[in-house]
């Protein structure tokens, strides 16, 4: 499901400017649609993430990258973690007994 | 629902500032983006949110005070948080990152070798597919065209339009998307097709419809009239004495589809001169069709 920036910026209530900096920051990597961005759900929950780090718990602009870096790095971890939790699970049950 | 002092820790008489800390402090603990999978510190922090949103509204809190409204009346679903999202990306998404592990690398052992694969994976991974609008004439939607797509990159991407394509397809040219950021294929440009109308053709299906003008006279003595369909004029034959409303079916003149065409339906529709006619009004005002025409013999009850 594709939104797109215009409604991505109601959506979000987001400017402009605020939303070019987060790009340019890479706090933000939409997609390219045609001649204009596209973005995702996870896009609008990340930015929701973004306004609690610096409205609710007084992050600033700085701290904002390192976190979201962190963050990234965390969920792909979780996700190595599930896929390598997976694999013994598939090798667990392909193993034949042994008599 | 527990009270919510006693959820943010504060006393009663804690001021706004008090409050506003006081849930900073247990949000920077708990957000549950911040604690993927633990579910105890996400109902934790819901339960801390809701107490900030009613205790941080001075009005809600008085009221609340007051014992006129309890702290479970200010709950609304909060939507879903980014790390719902991120739990169910695909490999290879735009933020997941796998790239801090290059120090198992050198180990044989189990995780190095899951990662190694990954890394692999993702480096064979196709580009993305990108998508593209294209609005296509009429006619071009009927009888198949070239077209080509000026990128925004200031390349360009030559698109055939089959024939007889329809509203809202999409055609997947191969390899023709974004390049791989590794050593994998490029992707997919997707390109959705919208058809723009024409001024008198109007298409249902396989068949083309159309309405077709024709004068008194044609329609009562008949006549062979040229008549436009997709692929060019032909001669249609208009039997003697056809109303308005009569449907002539030209066979195979619609759209083309996989094993045949569909049909092309003319529907006339007979027109007195725009202007009077005073000839056309001195004849009709001495003519008797006689009893037999009725034209609204049915409607009379």
């Amino acid at each position: 499901m594709i939104i797109t920036r215009v409604e991505f910026l109601s959506r979000t209530k987001l400017d402009q400017r605020t939303l070019d900096i987060w790009i340019e920051e890479e706090w933000l990597i939409p997609e390219q649609f045609e001649t204009d961005l596209a973005f995702s759900e996870a896009d609008i929950a990340r930015v929701q993430l973004i306004t609690d780090l610096t409205e609710e718990m007084g992050v600033n602009h700085e701290g904002v990258g390192i976190i979201l870096h962190l963050l990234d790095q965390v969920y792909g971890l979780r996700s190595a973690v599930a896929d390598l939790l997976d694999t013994a699970k598939n090798q667990a049950e392909v193993t034949p007994e042994k008599s | 629902m527990k009270d919510p002092y006693e959820t943010l820790g504060v006393q009663r008489d804690a001021t706004p500032d008090d409050i506003r800390k006081a849930y900073r402090r247990l949000a920077k603990k708990l957000h549950p983006d911040l604690n993927p999978g633990n579910k105890d510190s996400e109902d934790r922090f819901k339960d801390a949110a809701l107490a900030n949103e009613l205790l941080s509204d001075p009005d809600k809190r008085k009221r609340f005070d007051a014992g006129e409204i309890d702290a479970s009346g200010t709950e609304k679903p909060r939507q879903r948080y980014y790390k719902d999202y991120a739990a169910e990306a695909p490999a290879g998404n735009s933020y997941n990152n796998r790239s801090g592990y290059a120090d198992f690398g050198d180990t044989d052992d189990l995780f190095a070798e899951l990662f190694r694969q990954q890394a692999q994976q993702s480096r064979r991974a196709a580009g993305a597919d990108l998508r593209y609008r294209l609005t296509v004439d009429f006619l071009d939607a009927v009888n198949g065209a070239n077209k080509r797509i000026t990128l925004p990159d200031g390349g360009s991407l030559d698109v055939t339009i089959p024939r007889g394509i329809q509203e809202g397809q999409t055609l997947r040219l191969r390899g023709k998307g974004a390049k791989s950021a590794g050593a994998g294929a490029a992707g997919d440009a997707l390109v959705e097709i919208s058809i723009l109308p024409h001024r008198f053709f109007t298409r249902r299906g396989d068949d083309i419809h159309v309405e077709l003008p024709i004068t008194l006279a044609e329609a009562a003595l008949g006549a062979r009239i040229k008549t436009p369909t997709p692929s060019g004029s032909v001669m249609l034959a208009i039997p003697k004495g056809s109303n308005t409303g009569v449907v002539l079916r030209l066979k195979g003149k619609g759209v083309a589809h996989r094993g045949g065409h569909g049909d092309e339906l003319v529907t006339l529709k007979v027109m007195l001169p725009q202007q009077p006619n005073p000839e056309l009004e001195a004849f009709l005002s001495t003519w008797a069709p006689g009893p037999s025409y009725d034209p609204r013999r049915e409607m009379v009850s």
